[in-house]
């Protein structure tokens, strides 16, 4: 009887591996041939366009805060000091326990004002608002904690006067002319695009001077490594391969811009949301597909932002369940767009992808190891062809981290030595094995923790930017 | 019962495997030596590049002026792109009499044709590079060839050739993006055509008008966003037609276009804008207000002020606080509205744009003194409390936190104590807790008296 079983479901899972892979190599070729476009356009001046133009829309940047004391000051300069014609800088201190707002108080000269707060999106108490005596395009608003980055992100987007609100993470760093690159897609064509992200990388490792990233290196610890691939894979192939296709459904929480009309029409970000990101483009989707406009929702891979990532296996593991629990959210709140028509062909793939190839990967893959186990205890196991399929996962996965690697190199090449080249390839080898294992069980905790209905946000321990607990490999 | 593998075998798949996994290998064994042949091969290209341009760079006077041969370098691929490069930097930079050399060296050294023979006989990315190129060396000559870029199938080549024509800045290269756009031929993005027209039309705005003035219904509000951006005070009695227009982006743009008209015809036209039935024509309007910065200007923005909209609010504000030598009337008469969120609007903005900081500042200057107290007395009374109150506390120059208090301690305001409760927490240093302490002594006993002088000054 459990012979047939263990059969079927191999089968299964056999062509669902199938079906995975063909669609991350076709999502590699589209990345590559979009990022060789998008290269070849940012040869052409076209920041300067952007810069110059009356027409450059301004930003007001959303900053949530929760115990950042660290960071904060750091983060506020290098945001201040970005390459933009005009734009705002709202801090959310979201309940923070640590010293976060006296330390914006101390170094930006902040005064408290009875400064106008509408709180159009609902939120926690807005228990004060400060504008600096130095810098008039800054204000940080002391609220109570609620628990969720989404509520201090709605405080701050209810004090954005500016019709573009960009949502940056107070730990991570922009590079100085991250906004006018992020803004290009938007100021080329402002009646369509609603939302554009930019690309997340890891800091960890490289230097820190005076509010931007000086020396680009990779950082030495295994897991920040393991992530570096990570994120490279995420945003150089998954992200634009899904926007050469205009279905894009994910902007990064640690760097994105939306249109502030538009989000305030949807409530803002999701209250109680987890993937708040995630949740927010997903529900623009749902929203302007609904009211049949004409919109996209952009990936530029060249703006960056520097974000510092866990170094131990506590808290990585910690945010990837979290990412996951969020991700299980949003799919079941908005359940109602997967193979819906209305949706077009966010309902009818990009939604399904997000069910099979994302949320129940890691229960699928678990669920592969352990028939694998089982066949191999009935002795329905040949050896030769599981080394095979083995060695053919192995491989395609290298494939993939290595295409991410070459348009890493054929595009945007932030890591220039050589060492840190051999770094990135080597680390493309070892990925496979135990990460991805270890990898796949944060992810189960994390359906695991939805199913509990445990929705709360865990803080990541940071040790600040620019600050590795490692040191970064000198020049040369 | 076959095996899993045996069935797979049956069903073709797992023979696959064995081919996908040699594929597989194949390509990272690909990609890994393309990726560091790649990184060898531009490493010595750039090495060379890097001569080069030093080269070039040491003999530049040569080049320009022609003692070098330009065969010499313009048959080398690298060293013509090099000259180029530098030669388009330069020419953004460069004042008006160098310009005339490098133009004379981009055209003696057959730069400029060999572009125009590329933007005119290519195809594709070749094409995009020369139409941009063209555009850059900002002569008139690349008119022709840019023009029939316009029409190419490619939306790239069609975006270089606008933004080729939009950086020569001279009207004649806006007349063919005008003839198309009138005629609803050019299909690309609007904001590169706005870019493109502004730059070029600057100088003569009224081309623009003749065009907007017999275009069809989807190029008209395009053309007045142009115009709005370029207008010139003579063009007064157009935007007054413009004004009544019964486009209401068309009506938008005439208002943003009014900040630059004479401020007496611009008032009066843009007073009927603030009533329209679209948010965004009075934000227009109350924005070109502001930025005229007239006092004759302030009725119609405290009118804006009042505005059901909350933007248009956020604007008359903030127009109304660039006028800083009339900022008492204007609190004064924001009072009088006694709408609450008017009041409220006009204190924040106040109070984020730096005026209450510079109000508190002028206390301690002689001259400046008297009509600051009063602005802030009647700040105050529209409700800026905390924030006087933490600069009378932190303010970093002690005679303005002194005349403050001062102040203050005058003014009777019967909310000002309940609101000093909430700065004096225990953690307050010795020094500033007295401060509270003395003002809440002086604003006791004296509150009825005081009260008459805040009467008598509003």
């Amino acid at each position: 009887m459990i012979g047939p079983i263990v059969q079927w479901v191999n089968t299964l899972l056999f062509f669902y591996y199938l079906a995975c892979n063909l669609i991350y190599l076709r999502l590699l070729l589209a990345a590559i041939k979009a990022s060789v476009n998008q290269n070849r356009r940012q040869k052409t001046a076209w920041l300067d366009r952007v810069r110059r133009s009356p027409l450059t829309p301004p930003i007001s940047l959303l900053v949530p805060a929760h115990n950042e004391e660290r960071s904060i000051v750091e983060s506020v300069r290098s945001l201040l000091r970005l390459d933009y014609p005009e734009f705002e800088v709202i801090v959310t201190n979201d309940g923070s326990k640590d010293g976060t707002l006296a330390q914006l108080v101390e170094h930006f000269q902040l005064t408290q004002s009875d400064y106008l707060y509408l709180p159009q999106i609902e939120t926690k108490a807005v228990r004060g608002v400060y504008l600096s005596r130095t810098e008039r395009r800054l204000i940080v608003l002391d609220k109570e904690a609620a628990g969720a980055k989404s509520d201090a992100i709605n405080a701050a987007m209810n004090l954005a006067s500016k019709p573009y609100v960009c949502v940056v993470d107070a730990d991570s760093m922009l590079e100085r002319d991250g906004l006018l690159r992020i803004m290009a897609p938007v100021v080329n064509d402002p009646d369509r695009v609603v939302a554009a992200g930019g690309i997340v990388r890891v800091i960890n490792g490289s230097q820190v001077k005076n509010g931007s990233v000086g020396d680009v290196r990779l950082p030495w610890g295994f897991l920040e490594m393991m992530q570096v691939e990570e994120y490279l894979r995420a945003f150089l192939i998954g992200r634009e391969g899904w926007n050469a296709f205009n279905m894009l459904l994910i902007i990064s929480g640690a760097f994105g811009v939306f249109r502030t009309d538009l989000c305030r029409q949807l409530g803002g970000f999701r209250r109680g949301a987890i993937g708040e990101d995630l949740d927010l483009v997903v529900r623009m989707h749902r929203h302007l597909r609904e009211q049949n406009q004409k919109y996209r929702v952009h990936f530029v891979a060249d703006p960056v932002c520097w974000t510092e990532v866990p170094s131990t296996f506590k808290s990585l593991g910690n945010q990837r369940a979290r990412w996951h629990n969020g991700l299980a959210e949003c799919l079941w709140h908005n359940r109602c767009m997967l193979f819906n028509s209305r949706y077009g062909r966010i309902g009818w793939v990009a939604i399904p992808y997000m069910w099979l190839f994302e949320l129940i990967a890691p229960a699928l893959e678990f669920l592969g190891w352990v028939s694998i186990l089982v066949a191999a205890v009935l002795g329905l196991l040949s050896d030769r062809f599981f080394i095979q399929f083995l060695l053919f996962g192995y491989v395609f996965s290298t494939l993939i981290s290595m295409g991410s690697v070459l348009i890493e190199e054929m595009t945007y090449r932030r890591y220039n030595n050589w060492r840190d080249l051999g770094r990135l390839i080597c680390f493309c080898f070892l990925e496979h094995f135990p990460y991805r294992q270890i990898h796949m069980l944060w992810r189960l905790r994390g359906i695991w923790q939805y199913l509990k209905g445990k929705h709360t946000w865990t803080k990541i321990e940071r040790v600040g930017l620019g600050k590795s607990p490692k040191p970064s490999v000198a020049a040369g | 019962m076959p095996s899993v593998s045996r069935l797979l075998d049956l069903m073709g798949p797992a023979g696959l495997i064995v081919q996908a996994l040699l594929a597989s290998l194949a390509a990272v064994v690909g990609l890994l030596a393309f990726i560091l042949l790649r990184r060898g091969v531009r490493r010595l290209y750039f090495w060379r590049r890097d001569r080069r341009v030093l080269e070039a760079r040491a003999g530049w006077d040569a080049i320009v002026g022609g003692t070098v041969s330009p065969k010499t370098w313009v048959l080398s691929r690298m060293s013509r792109e090099i000259v180029e490069g530098i030669l388009l930097d330069r020419l953004e930079v460069a004042p008006p009499k160098e310009v005339e050399r490098l133009l004379e060296c981009l055209r003696f050294s057959g730069l400029l044709d060999a572009r125009v023979h590329e933007a005119r006989t290519c195809r594709g990315w070749r094409r995009h590079k020369a139409l941009l190129a063209l555009g850059r060396m900002c002569v008139p000559e690349a008119i022709p060839a840019l023009t029939e870029g316009l029409d190419d199938a490619n939306e790239e080549c069609r975006i270089a050739a606008t933004r080729g024509l939009g950086r020569l800045g001279l009207p004649r290269a806006a007349v063919p993006i005008l003839q198309r756009l009138s005629t609803g031929k050019l299909e690309v993005p609007s904001s590169l055509l706005l870019d493109a027209l502004i730059n070029n039309c600057r100088a003569t705005p009224a081309l623009v008008l003749t065009f907007l003035l017999k275009s069809v219904d989807t190029a008209r509000p395009l053309l007045a966003r142009v115009l709005g951006e370029i207008a010139t005070p003579d063009l007064d009695e157009d935007l007054l037609l413009l004004a009544s227009d019964e486009s209401s982006e068309v009506r938008a743009s005439a208002a943003r276009a009014l900040a630059c008209a004479k401020p007496g015809l611009a008032v009066s036209i843009l007073t009927g804008l603030v009533d329209d039935e679209e948010w965004f024509v009075r934000l227009r309007a109350v924005v070109a207000l502001g930025e005229l910065e007239d006092p004759r200007a302030i009725p119609v923005l405290l009118h804006g002020l009042c505005d059901r909209n909350r933007q248009v609010r956020i604007r008359s504000a903030c127009g109304l606080s660039r006028l800083k030598d009339h900022l008492e009337d204007i609190i004064c008469l924001a009072l009088k509205t006694q709408d609450a969120y008017a009041i409220q609007e006009l204190v924040s903005e106040l109070e984020r744009s730096g005026g209450i900081f510079e109000l508190v500042t002028a206390l301690g200057d002689s001259r400046r003194q008297a009509k600051a107290e009063a602005a802030l007395l009647a700040a105050l009374r529209g409700g800026c409390r905390r924030i006087l109150l933490d600069l009378v506390l932190n303010h970093e120059n002690w005679r303005a936190r002194g005349a403050l208090a001062r102040l203050l301690s005058r003014s009777g305001d019967s909310e000002l104590p309940k609101m000093m409760k909430l700065f004096d927490s225990p953690g307050l240093p010795l020094r500033k807790r007295r401060v509270l302490r003395w003002l809440e002594r002086q604003l006791a006993p004296t509150q009825s008296s005081v009260s008459q002088v805040v009467r008598v000054v509003a």
